[in-house]
C-alpha cells in the first residue's frame, strides 16, 4: 500500500479541497449536497460507533438526533448563542442515553433493541401531537442565512465524527468495544468491564447523533419537529454504515457519499417516498450477501 | 359510575384481545427463532388491507375471509422465509440474529411505501353493513364486531396453545424454543421448523390485522405503532412466555382502557410508562422464566 | 462373523474448524457395527467438537465421513439422525421445560423412531424405570443421574444405530455412573453400536473393545481398550486425572 506520507499527503489534500471548496464554487447545490453528505457522515459514524464497534444495534438513533436537533432549534430561537445551542442539544440527547442505557444495557441486548426503538417512535408520536405545526426561521435570520457557514459547520461536523472513530479504533475503549462485539461472554470472563464500555460507547454516539441533530436544525429553514424524530433517520445511518463498512473509519464516509449521490438520483426518477423502498431492498442484499460492506469487497479485490 | 366502568373495562377487553393478538405472532416468531420481527406490524397492516380489498372489492364478508386472509399471510410468512431469513443460517447464531433484526428493519422501511404506492396513503375501514350494531345488556353496550372479533381472537388464542401443547410438531416449536442443539440432536428438521414458525406467525398477525381494520382505520403507515405495542405487550408478558403474551395484551387494554379516563390523548403514554417500569422492576415480564 | 465385522463409521482425515479456531486435526477412525469403541482424553481436546462434527452440528473442512456407505460430512443434522446416528450431547440435550414423556417422545421424531415409538418407550423404561415413574415431571427437576438416563432414552427413542454419548459420566456419582455403563452395555447388546467420550478413562476403558487417546485435537494412540488400561503413559496421564 502507499506510504504513510503519501496517504497523508492525499488526505490533506482533499481536506484542503474540502475547505476551500465554497471559495472555488457559489454553485449552492453542489454546496447543499456536500453539507449534506458531511451531517450524513457524522449521524452515520455516531451510529458506528455503537453498532460498529460496539456491536450493540440500536434502532432508535432517531430519537437522539430528534433530541439534539429540537433542543438545538429552540434554544437557538429564544436568542440563546449558537455554540450554546448545539452544546445543550448535545448533551441533553446523551441525558437521555443515560437513562435508557443504564437499565436497558443490564439486561438482555434484546431489551437494548426495543427500549430504543420504543423510545424514537413514542417520542416521535409525542412530539408530532404537540408540536404539529412545522418551525419555521423568523425573516430577519432568514435574510442573513448562509449557506457557507452552515457548510463548514457541518464540515466541522463530520471531522469531529471520524477523528472521534479513530481515536476510539486505536484506544483501550475501542479494544474493549470490539472485545465486547466479538463475544460478549469472553470479553466479560477476561474481565472487560461490559455495562461500563457499552454505556461508553453508547453516550458517545449519541452525543455525536445530538450534535448532527443540531446542526441539522441550524440548516433546515422550516421543520415539521416531529420530523427530525422519522425512523428514516435511523434507517439511514445503518443503511450507510452496512454498505460503506460497518466497523470501520472509511466505510461510513464512503457509504455516505454513495447514499447521497443515489438518493438524489433515485428521488428524480421515482415517485414520493419510493426511493425508501430501493434503499430497503439494496439494505437487505447487503446484509445477506456482503455485510461487511462495500469497504471489505474493495480491500478483497486490491489484495488479491 | 360502575357502568361507566365496566364499559370501559368491556372496552378495554376488545381491544386488549387485538393487542395480545398482535403480540402472539411476535412472542411466537421470537420464542422460536428469536427473531425480533420489528416488521410484524407491517406484515398486520397488509392482512388488514387483504381483508379489506376482499370485502370492498368482492363483499367477502370479513369474518368469513379471515381464514383466506390467515392462509394467505401463511404462505407470505414461509415465502419470505425462505427467500430471505433463511439465508441467514450460514452466519454465526449471534451474527445471524443481529441480521435478522435488521433485514425486518428494512422490510419495516419497504412496506409501508409499497403499500402507499399501490392503495394510497388514504385511510380506510372495513366497515360491513353490521359495523355499528350492538346488544344492550343491563345497559352495556357490547358491540358486534368487538365482541366477534374477541371471539375470533380467544379461539385462535386457544388453537395455538392446543398447537403448542398437545400436537406432536408443535411440541417440537416448543422443544426448538427451548433449545435449537437439543432439538437439532433430536432429528428435528430446524430450518423447517423456522420457516413454518414464520409462517404460523404472520398468520396470525393477518388476522390481527383484518380485525383491528374493523374497529380502527388502516393504513399504510400503521405498521409500526403496532409493532411498538406488541413489543410493549411481549416485553410486559416476558419473552419467553408464548401463551403468556395474549393474557398480558389483554391487562395492557384494560389498563389503557382505565387510564384514558385520565389521561386523554397521552394514553399512548401510558404503554411506554409501563414499558419502562417492567423493565427496571421485573425484566422477566409477568410470566417470564429468567 | 463378516456381519459382526461390518465397517460401519468412517472417518477419513477429517479437520475442523470451530468458531475460525482449528480444533481437530487429521482425525481418522473407524468403528465396526456392534462395536463400543471410546475416545479418551483431557478437558478441551476436542472430543465434543469430533462427535458434534459426526452429528452434522459441524461440518469438516477436509476429509470425509462415511456411515453404512454413505456420506454424511456436511448433511444437516436431522438427515443424519433419519440414517441412524444419535448423539447425546455433554449438556444432556433434553429439553428443560417440558416433562420426561414429552422429551423421550421427542426423541422419536425421525421417520424410524416413530414407527417404533412404543416399543422404544417400553424398553427405555425397562431400562431406566424411574423414567417411568417420574414421566410427568418436568425435565429440569430431575437429579443429574435421572437427567442422563434421560438424555440417553430420549437418544434410544430414534431408533439409533450408532449411539454416541458425550461424557455420560460428567458430574455424576460413582454409583449412579456404574448404572448408567450397565445401561450402555444392555444398550450395545440389542446391536446398537456405541460411540463413547469420557474423561473418566478408567470406566471407558473398561467397557470399550477399542480406544483412541486424543491430545490437543490429534489423534495419539490407537489400541485394544484392555492394553490401554495397563499401558504406563495413559495410566500416568489420565487415570491419575478421571476422578474430580
Amino acid at each position: 500500500m502507499l506510504a504513510q506520507w503519501k496517504k497523508s499527503f492525499i488526505f490533506g489534500g482533499f481536506l484542503a479541497l474540502l475547505v476551500l471548496l465554497p471559495l472555488l464554487t457559489s454553485r449552492s447545490d453542489i454546496l447543499t449536497w456536500t453539507c449534506l453528505t458531511f451531517q450524513y457522515i457524522l449521524l452515520s459514524q455516531s451510529w458506528n460507533i455503537l453498532g460498529g464497534y460496539a456491536g450493540q444495534v440500536n434502532l432508535g438513533h432517531a430519537a437522539f438526533f430528534g433530541i439534539g436537533a429540537l433542543t438545538t432549534r429552540y434554544v437557538w430561537l429564544w436568542g440563546f448563542p449558537l455554540p450554546l445551542a448545539l452544546l445543550l442539544g448535545s448533551l441533553i440527547a446523551t441525558v437521555f442515553a443515560f437513562f435508557i442505557g443504564l437499565p436497558a444495557f443490564r439486561l438482555r441486548g434484546i431489551y437494548f433493541v426495543i427500549g430504543t426503538l420504543v423510545l424514537a417512535e413514542i417520542l416521535r408520536i409525542i412530539v408530532d401531537t404537540r408540536f404539529p405545526v412545522a418551525s419555521v426561521l423568523p425573516a430577519e435570520t432568514l435574510l442573513t442565512y448562509s449557506l457557507v457557514s452552515r457548510y463548514y459547520l457541518s464540515l466541522l461536523g463530520a471531522i469531529l465524527a471520524v477523528f472521534t472513530v479513530y481515536f476510539i479504533s486505536h484506544s483501550r475503549l475501542g479494544l474493549g468495544m470490539r472485545a465486547i462485539r466479538e463475544d460478549e461472554d469472553a470479553a466479560k470472563t477476561s474481565g472487560v468491564g461490559i455495562l461500563q464500555y457499552k454505556l461508553s460507547a453508547f453516550l458517545i454516539s449519541t452525543f455525536l447523533a445530538g450534535f448532527a441533530g443540531g446542526i441539522f436544525a441550524y440548516y433546515m429553514v422550516a421543520v415539521q419537529p416531529g420530523y427530525v424524530f422519522s425512523p428514516a433517520w435511523t434507517f439511514d445511518s445503518v443503511v450507510i454504515v452496512f454498505v460503506g463498512g460497518i466497523g470501520t473509519i472509511v466505510g461510513p464516509i464512503f457509504g455516505s457519499v454513495f447514499f447521497v449521490i443515489l438518493k438524489q438520483w433515485l428521488s428524480l426518477h421515482l415517485p414520493g417516498g419510493l426511493h425508501l423502498a430501493v434503499f430497503g431492498i439494496l439494505f437487505i442484499l447487503v446484509v445477506l450477501y456482503i455485510p461487511d460492506g462495500f469497504i471489505e469487497l474493495v480491500r478483497r479485490f486490491t489484495k488479491g | 359510575m360502575f357502568r361507566f366502568l365496566a364499559q370501559t373495562l368491556i372496552n378495554g377487553i376488545n381491544i386488549g384481545a387485538l393487542y395480545g393478538l398482535a403480540a402472539l405472532g411476535l412472542s411466537l416468531i421470537f420464542g422460536v427463532m428469536r427473531i425480533l420481527n420489528v416488521a410484524h406490524g407491517e406484515f398486520l397492516m397488509i392482512g388488514g388491507f387483504i381483508g379489506f380489498w376482499l370485502f370492498h372489492l368482492y363483499g367477502v364478508d370479513p369474518f368469513m375471509g379471515l381464514p383466506m386472509v390467515g392462509f394467505f399471510l401463511f404462505i407470505m410468512g414461509i415465502a419470505f422465509y425462505k427467500l430471505i431469513f433463511s439465508r441467514l443460517t450460514r452466519f454465526h447464531e449471534e451474527v445471524k440474529l443481529k441480521n435478522s433484526l435488521l433485514i425486518a428493519f428494512g422490510l419495516y422501511l419497504i412496506f409501508p411505501q409499497i403499500a402507499m404506492l399501490l392503495w394510497t396513503p388514504d385511510e380506510r375501514a372495513i366497515s360491513p353493513k353490521y359495523s355499528g350494531e350492538a346488544i344492550d345488556l343491563f345497559g352495556l353496550r357490547f358491540g358486534y364486531v368487538p365482541f366477534w372479533g374477541l371471539c375470533v381472537a380467544v379461539v385462535t388464542f386457544l388453537a395455538l396453545y392446543l398447537f403448542l401443547n398437545k400436537t406432536y410438531f408443535g411440541k417440537s416449536l416448543r422443544g426448538t424454543a427451548e433449545s435449537w442443539k437439543a432439538a437439532k440432536l433430536s432429528g428435528i428438521n430446524i430450518e423447517r421448523t423456522f420457516m413454518i414458525t414464520f409462517g404460523v406467525g404472520i398468520s396470525i398477525a393477518g388476522i390481527a390485522g383484518v380485525l383491528i381494520g374493523m374497529v380502527q382505520e388502516l393504513t399504510p403507515i400503521m405498521g409500526m405503532p403496532w409493532t411498538l405495542k406488541a413489543l410493549i405487550v411481549v416485553v410486559l408478558a416476558g419473552m419467553g412466555s408464548i401463551i403468556g403474551a395474549f393474557i398480558a395484551g389483554l391487562i395492557l387494554g384494560i389498563v389503557e382502557a382505565v387510564s384514558a379516563i385520565f389521561m386523554g390523548p397521552y394514553t399512548i403514554a401510558v404503554g411506554l410508562f409501563i414499558f419502562l417500569i417492567i423493565l427496571m422492576l421485573r425484566p422477566q415480564g409477568l410470566f417470564g422464566k429468567t | 462373523m463378516t456381519d459382526q465385522e461390518a465397517v460401519m463409521l468412517v472417518v477419513n482425515h477429517i479437520d475442523v474448524y470451530r468458531g475460525g479456531l482449528k480444533a481437530l486435526w487429521d482425525i481418522s477412525i473407524s468403528l465396526s457395527k456392534g462395536e463400543i469403541i471410546a475416545l479418551v482424553g483431557a478437558n478441551g481436546t476436542g472430543k465434543s467438537t469430533f462427535l458434534e462434527t459426526i452429528a452434522g452440528l459441524l461440518a469438516p473442512s477436509t476429509g470425509m465421513i462415511h456411515f453404512e456407505g454413505i456420506q454424511i460430512n456436511g448433511e444437516p443434522s436431522h438427515r443424519i439422525v433419519d440414517l441412524g446416528i444419535c448423539l447425546v450431547p455433554e449438556d444432556r440435550g433434553i429439553f428443560p421445560g417440558m416433562n420426561v414423556l414429552e422429551n423421550l417422545e421427542l426423541g422419536a421424531f425421525n421417520r424410524r423412531g416413530r414407527a417404533e415409538k412404543e416399543e422404544t418407550l417400553c424398553f427405555v423404561y425397562g431400562l431406566f424405570p424411574i423414567l417411568k415413574d417420574r414421566r410427568k415431571q418436568l425435565a429440569k427437576t430431575l437429579s443429574g443421574g435421572e437427567q442422563q438416563m434421560l438424555a440417553i432414552g430420549k437418544g434410544l427413542l430414534s431408533k439409533p444405530k450408532l449411539l454416541m454419548l458425550d461424557e455420560p459420566s460428567l458430574g455424576l456419582a460413582p454409583l449412579i455412573v456404574k448404572n448408567i455403563f450397565e445401561a450402555i452395555c444392555q444398550i450395545n447388546q440389542t446391536g446398537v453400536s456405541v460411540l463413547l467420550v469420557e474423561q473418566n478413562v478408567r470406566i471407558a476403558l473398561k467397557v470399550a473393545k477399542r480406544a483412541y487417546v486424543i491430545e490437543n485435537g490429534r489423534i495419539v494412540t490407537h489400541e485394544e481398550a484392555k492394553n490401554l488400561l495397563t499401558d504406563k503413559r495413559v495410566r500416568q496421564a489420565y487415570l491419575g486425572i478421571h476422578s474430580f
